[in-house]
């Protein structure tokens, strides 16, 4: 055994660190065990589970609406995101061609929802490392958003605004108006939060450098969304395979180049105005009809389908026996994604004809990037760890589903 | 160099910092947007998902329900328990609702699918209970939930976003939801009162529950 604690010795010792599951720089409920040497990371094994909820088990026993709810449980930051992650997954399954009004307003949900989720990351990211006031800032405009989801829905965070076929209904006009306020207020807010931290020598010195992963790095770890283009590598799945409204808006995809932590807020940052921007599009362009498509399953679909009635032949037994269950939904697989704001949100659903899924598997972007979290931080301080879990933009709800 | 010198003096004089520290004052001199939550009440948008009731029957003053059990089937999280018994002519009656709040999510599909627009989800969000079992709400309890927020609502008539939802397919909806009105609210407070009037135990049993008391 060796010795330990004794004074005058000059052994190295490493130490061993667990940093979380309550930590409040976690993000949630987040462990990483940290080996460390001295204040340098050697080591980084980042555990997840705490918040597992088993969802994915759950929606095998919910039918094709019931799962929606619990999307909005995945990424509860922004759930109208997951929700038409769903829905168009469904609807690909489905072969459901949802009307282009309703294709616009998933677009303006999408979007909304993808600025309130960027500004409660760059709040909580700029409080961890230590910048309070954009903290408050970004409460100030995402409230707002907020207040719009509330009208439009009636829930401010777990929305399930849109439905399999379209949305739940329409925007009226003083909705799209305040929409419309905002997108106009929006930009010299971004300013302001620019103004606070953008060449903050403090800001600059906690994350430049900080928790960098190559672009080789970042595609064998498979990150993707800003994390991934904070490195340099173009693929953002609105402009390469462009669901809902996508095809038909103009917006350009930020890329960083040295994929480090300050090029990862840059990305962000910029996201924020280019969502900004389709946002202005897609209220500018909305056309008019209707909201849910017509062949659209009901909300009450049912379990199982009628068993076919076959007429039984033999004498002496009247009855009539049952025949193979009719299908209430068609049969098939899918792997459908949608770029979520934390990265590339994919849902696998299997259907059995049921109406219910057989199976879903949802590929969490956060689950992802924890992983990398060890690659990032191996090598760094022990006070970057916060910075680049910030910089990563875990949500433990979707990581651990 | 000739560029380099304002980039030093701007170091030097940590300008960014200065920038940064004007932005917080001007905003400070901005009146505030923090809500002081226990005095100041924000008031919940038309259509929030908050705590369920039945709406009350103005011409027979008890629920609507028929009990078709389609709020229990859509229901994700399945906190909805409907028993019922058929009389001689094939009726339906309720003799049994119970929602436990506890396991809802507040989705909103059982005011989406219930066919004549019986239950809602109401816009009271500040409730709380001693026990689970005040948030085991029954027939009587649903009931008393509509009356608590028809006296307190502002406006004077009352129509649920999720009965006939902006833009929706009139061919998708029941009968019950096409011809629903809008509910006028004064109306319903004072057969609400004649109701609580007829009714003693209710009235005892809203006194007891502590659920509307938190936060006043």
């Amino acid at each position: 055994m060796e010795p330990v604690g004794v004074a005058g010795t000059e052994s190295r010792k490493e130490l061993t660190l667990n940093m979380g599951p309550q930590h409040p720089a976690t993000h949630g409920v987040l462990r990483l065990t940290l080996d460390l040497d001295g204040e340098v990371v050697t080591g980084c094994t980042p555990h997840v589970g705490y918040l597992h909820r088993g969802i994915e088990k759950l929606a095998e026993s919910r039918t094709w609406h019931g799962v929606m709810p619990l999307t909005d449980r995945l990424d509860y930051i922004a759930s109208a995101g997951n929700n038409i992650g769903y829905c168009l997954a469904v609807e690909r399954l489905f072969g459901i061609e949802v009307p282009d009004r309703a294709k616009y307003l998933r677009t303006i949900v999408f979007e909304m929802s993808r600025i309130s989720s960027h500004l409660l990351w760059l709040a909580t990211h700029a409080l961890d490392i230590g910048a309070m006031t954009v903290f408050l800032y970004c409460f100030r405009e995402r409230e707002w958003l907020l207040d719009i989801f509330e009208t439009i829905c009636g829930a401010r965070l777990t929305v399930s605004y849109p439905r399999i076929g379209g949305v739940l209904q329409d925007m009226e006009p003083a909705v799209l108006e305040s929409l419309d306020a905002f997108t106009r207020m929006f930009p010299g807010k971004i300013l302001e939060y620019e103004t606070m931290i953008d060449k903050n020598r403090i800001w600059l010195d906690r994350t430049q450098g900080v928790g960098v992963i190559s672009a080789r790095d970042a595609l064998r770890w498979g990150l993707t969304g800003p994390t991934l283009r904070g490195s340099g590598v173009m693929y953002d799945l609105r402009r390469d395979v462009p669901y809902d409204a996508y095809d038909r808006v103009d917006f350009d995809v930020p890329l960083g180049s040295n994929g480090d932590v300050y090029d990862r807020y840059r990305c962000r940052m910029e996201e924020l105005r280019q969502s900004n921007r389709i946002l202005r599009q897609c209220i500018a362009a909305l056309p008019q009809g209707d909201i849910l498509s017509a062949n659209t399953p009901d909300l009450d679909i049912p379990l199982m389908g009628k068993k076919e009635l076959v007429p039984e032949m033999s004498l002496g037994n009247a009855s009539i026996a049952f025949g193979d269950v009719l299908p209430v939904a068609p049969k098939g697989e899918i792997y459908s994604a949608v770029e979520a704001p934390k990265g590339e949100l994919g849902l696998y659903l299997m259907s059995d004809g049921s109406g219910n899924p057989c199976r879903m598997r949802v590929r969490s972007p956060s689950y992802v990037h924890a992983g990398a979290l060890a690659k990032m931080c191996e090598g760094g301080f022990i006070a970057d760890v916060i910075a680049v879990i910030g910089s990563i933009d875990i949500v433990m709800g979707e990581c651990d589903r | 160099m000739r560029k380099r010198i304002p980039d030093l003096i701007k170091k030097l004089l940590f300008y960014e910092i200065l920038q940064g520290l004007a932005l917080t004052f001007r905003t400070m001199l901005k009146p505030p947007v923090t809500r002081q939550y226990p005095r100041e009440r924000c008031e919940p948008k038309p259509g929030f998902r908050g705590r369920h009731a039945f709406v009350r029957d103005a011409v027979t003053g008890r629920e609507k329900c028929v009990a078709c059990q389609k709020c229990s089937i859509v229901c994700p999280s399945r906190c909805i328990s409907i028993r019922y018994e058929t009389d001689g002519k094939g009726v339906r009656h309720l003799t049994k609702y119970e929602i436990d709040a506890l396991r809802c999510i507040f989705c909103g599909y059982c005011e989406s699918i219930c066919p004549v627009c019986a239950i809602v989800l109401t816009e009271v969000f500040e409730y709380a209970s001693y026990s689970r079992q005040g948030f085991v709400y029954d027939r009587e309890r649903l009931l008393m939930n509509w009356d608590d927020f028809a006296t307190k609502l502002k406006r004077p008539f009352y129509f649920n976003m999720f009965w006939r939802p902006a833009g929706s397919d009139p061919r998708r909806l029941s009968v019950g939801k096409r011809q629903q009105q809008p509910i006028r609210i004064q109306q319903q407070a004072e057969s609400s009162k004649v109701n609580v009037d007829r009714n003693i135990a209710t009235t005892a049993m809203d006194e007891k529950t502590p659920a509307t008391e938190v936060g006043k």
